[in-house]
């Protein structure tokens, strides 16, 4: 058995694009899916209920059908049903933003369940309302009490981008398949690919579990 | 009506408007009757000890009176005006009146000069450095003005009660109320926060206070009200309830807790 | 537009066999990674440091990878480095019960250390033996916080079988999507495959949140 790591080697340029463009797809979508998921968790929790019916059964149907069928769906069938066609980078966006926020929309419930009802008193009395209280004493306390999770919803999204390889973004795992396709060297290829996502997602969830740990008291009351 | 009279006679500004008043307060959770019918006031300048037994709505009383808790009858007023239905409304109530909680409830995202400008700023939406110089006067007042810039989490228990304390005063309110806030502190810690309660009480400020220390109501209080039950047992004066008890409950809520005088 | 709907009926026979495969992969999924994260964590808590180090880099390893990397890794990568040609059901089960026993393998070690050692001592106290009490009193306890994690793992394990569908596993996603190649029905073979998806995973996802409820540790 022999390894021969040249042609990696000689298209790291090729690959170090296609792991910008992980990155950068993974922070768009980590920061509209807090967004959304912030706004889906309060519309659930506090809005009417012909809102929050349809939004639970939304984030309930997110958590049934695998990320692969909606990225495909809305790659491949939504523009037959809209005329709408979007490029592959968008239409990963939108199906893993679509995806994620679900989840994100989970975790912000909890956090804000597990605030004290204590502190929205002592916003109450000091004259705050309902909205100044969740902007100021629950949210900011939530998200605290969140950084784990938050972290588990990075590390997953760094991971799902990957699968956008299958509407051909050319991210790192696409332009992997590529290059291991071309140089006939799919071990060598996909084991660098592996190491590289390893380099980058254990450390970022050991950050966040590192940041929370220092500032975790920060949440609780 | 003559026990009306003596209260008149014996009360601090029993002439003025009370700045607290509950008339024939009824409270419900449920079937259960958390507060039976109870009457009772607060004059301007007062500070009023409400004791009793865990569980017999003193906290709940309390609690009504900035609208925490609803109410299923009565009527609460304050400086002669009944609580306003709407939200809005009960917000402006609420910012004349200071609240401290059994568990200080400080805010542990912001530091402890960010708890104390949180109200002024966002509220009363007073100017930054305007809330920074009432925030470190009052820390000076309670006697930590080094944690500034600490959070709550490094702080003591006291500690934490007296920013807490700080907190509501910063609203500059007319009435402070007190729930139970000695009842989480560590022994050691009671005293600190008592004594800047006295000092609140000697300034004049008008105070309601559920309690569980005895001793604080004999001396601080102008007027001690005994709950049990639900309903009012008893009230008077300290020297009244702690020497002279007129009712048997009264007698043997104090005898519990070895109080002798 | 027009929508031909028979596609999906014609095809249901296919489809059947797609979501027979994909159920048939996530439970053999577990079958494995349950004894296999058992094993992790068990040698994760020994006091032998290699047997532990070991584990540690394996479940961070297996944990911190793109699963759909790993799918073609162990695709290409097993023929080579063990001669064996895996059909692609096995390749997609081996790779999958190599993620999912890094992920089991928390749980467990999560649930054993939840047991605080006073549990233990208090059983030992009352005259239990060791095994008594481990039995009796700490195996309980940490069922209770386990059962939910695995719960809400085989429905994500349920979703994550769909990523075998690269490698040409005849499961439900890569079926409806042969299909729609085939016949040039985009719209109705996707949304037939949302749907069917859907239909299986809905009422999972509402039973792991019964089970929460009903056994879920409160903190």
């Amino acid at each position: 058995m022999d390894f021969d790591f040249s042609a990696v080697i000689d298209s790291w340029q090729y690959l170090a694009g296609g792991l910008g463009l992980t990155l950068l797809l993974s922070a768009l979508t980590v920061i509209l899916s807090l967004i959304c998921g912030v706004a889906v968790a309060l519309g659930r929790m506090y809005g009417p209920k012909w809102l929050s019916i349809p939004l639970v059964f939304y984030i309930d149907s997110m958590r049934a059908i695998p990320v692969l069928v909606v990225l495909v769906w809305i790659y491949f069938a939504l523009p037959l049903l809209t005329g709408l066609n979007l490029p592959p980078f968008w239409a990963a966006l939108v199906a893993l933003t679509f995806h994620i926020s679900a989840y994100v929309a989970e975790i912000v419930r909890a956090g804000i369940g597990s605030v004290r009802a204590g502190q929205t008193q002592a916003g109450l009395v000091l004259g705050m309302s309902e909205a100044q209280v969740m902007r100021k004493i629950v949210l900011p306390q939530a998200l605290i009490r969140m950084l784990p999770s938050i972290g588990s919803i990075i590390s997953i999204t760094i991971k799902d981008t990957a699968i956008a390889a299958v509407i051909a973004v050319p991210e790192l795992m696409k332009r992997t398949e590529t290059v291991s396709g071309q140089s006939f060297r799919p071990m060598e290829a996909f084991t660098v690919a592996m190491v590289v996502y390893f380099l980058i997602l254990f450390p970022v969830t050991r950050l966040i579990d590192l940041l929370y740990k220092n500032i975790g008291y920060r949440g609780r009351s | 009506m003559t026990a009306m009279a003596a209260e008149l006679q014996n009360r601090k500004n029993a002439d003025q408007t009370p700045v607290v008043e509950y008339r024939s307060i009824r409270k419900l959770y449920g079937e259960f009757v958390a507060i039976g019918s109870v009457s009772a006031r607060v004059n301007k300048g007062e500070v009023v000890c409400l004791i009793g037994p865990s569980g017999s709505g003193k906290s709940t009383l309390l609690r009504t009176t900035n609208a925490l808790e609803e109410i299923q009858g009565g009527d609460i007023l304050i400086d002669g005006k009944p609580l306003p239905p709407k939200k809005a409304d009960i917000r402006k109530v609420r910012q004349q009146m200071g609240m401290v909680f059994q568990n200080f409830e400080l805010f542990p995202h912001k530091t402890v000069l960010e708890n104390i400008t949180v109200g002024p700023l966002t509220v009363l939406k007073v100017s930054e450095q305007e809330a920074r110089k009432r925030a470190v006067a009052l820390l000076e007042k309670v006697g930590l003005s080094d944690k500034a810039d600490k959070y709550p989490a490094n702080l003591s228990g006291g500690q934490q009660q007296r920013v807490a304390i700080a907190r509501a005063l910063a609203m500059q309110p007319d009435v402070m109320l007190f729930d139970e806030p000695t009842s989480a502190l560590d022994p050691e810690t009671i005293g600190e926060v008592l004594n800047v309660m006295k000092r609140l009480a000697e300034e004049g400020m008008t105070m309601i206070v559920v309690t569980h220390e005895m001793t604080f109501a004999r001396r601080v209080a102008d007027w001690v009200i005994v709950f049990d039950r639900g309903s009012i047992v008893e009230q008077g004066p300290p020297a009244q309830i702690f020497d002279n008890p007129q009712a048997d409950r009264t007698r043997d809520f104090l005898s519990h807790l070895g109080w002798d005088g | 537009m027009n929508l031909d709907w028979s596609v999906v009926w014609q095809y249901s026979g296919a489809l059947g066999q797609g979501v027979a495969i994909t159920l048939g992969l996530t439970f053999c999924t577990m079958l494995i990674a349950i004894p296999g994260g058992i094993v992790l964590a068990l040698m994760r808590l020994s006091s032998n440091r290699l047997v532990s180090g070991a584990s540690a880099c394996f479940v961070e390893f297996f944990r911190n990878i793109p699963l759909i990397l790993l799918v073609y890794w162990t695709f290409y990568v097993m023929p080579v480095f063990t001669d064996l040609s895996l059909s692609p059901f096995a390749t997609g089960l081996l790779a999958l019960s190599l993620n999912v026993s890094a992920y089991n393998s928390e749980t467990f070690r999560a649930g054993i250390n939840s047991i605080r050692k006073g549990q233990t001592e208090a059983a030992l106290a009352l005259g239990m033996s060791q095994t008594e009490a481990m039995l009796k009193i700490v195996l309980p306890q940490a069922a209770r916080r386990v059962l939910p994690v695995l719960a809400s793992t085989w429905v994500s394990l349920f979703k994550d079988t769909s990523l075998v569908s690269v490698i040409a596993v005849g499961d439900l996603a890569h079926t409806a999507l042969e299909i729609r190649a085939q016949t040039f029905r985009v719209l109705e073979m996707l949304t037939a495959m949302a749907v069917i998806y859907w239909l299986l995973g809905y009422p999972q996802a509402k039973l792991v949140d019964r089970i929460y409820k009903k056994w879920g540790v409160k903190e």
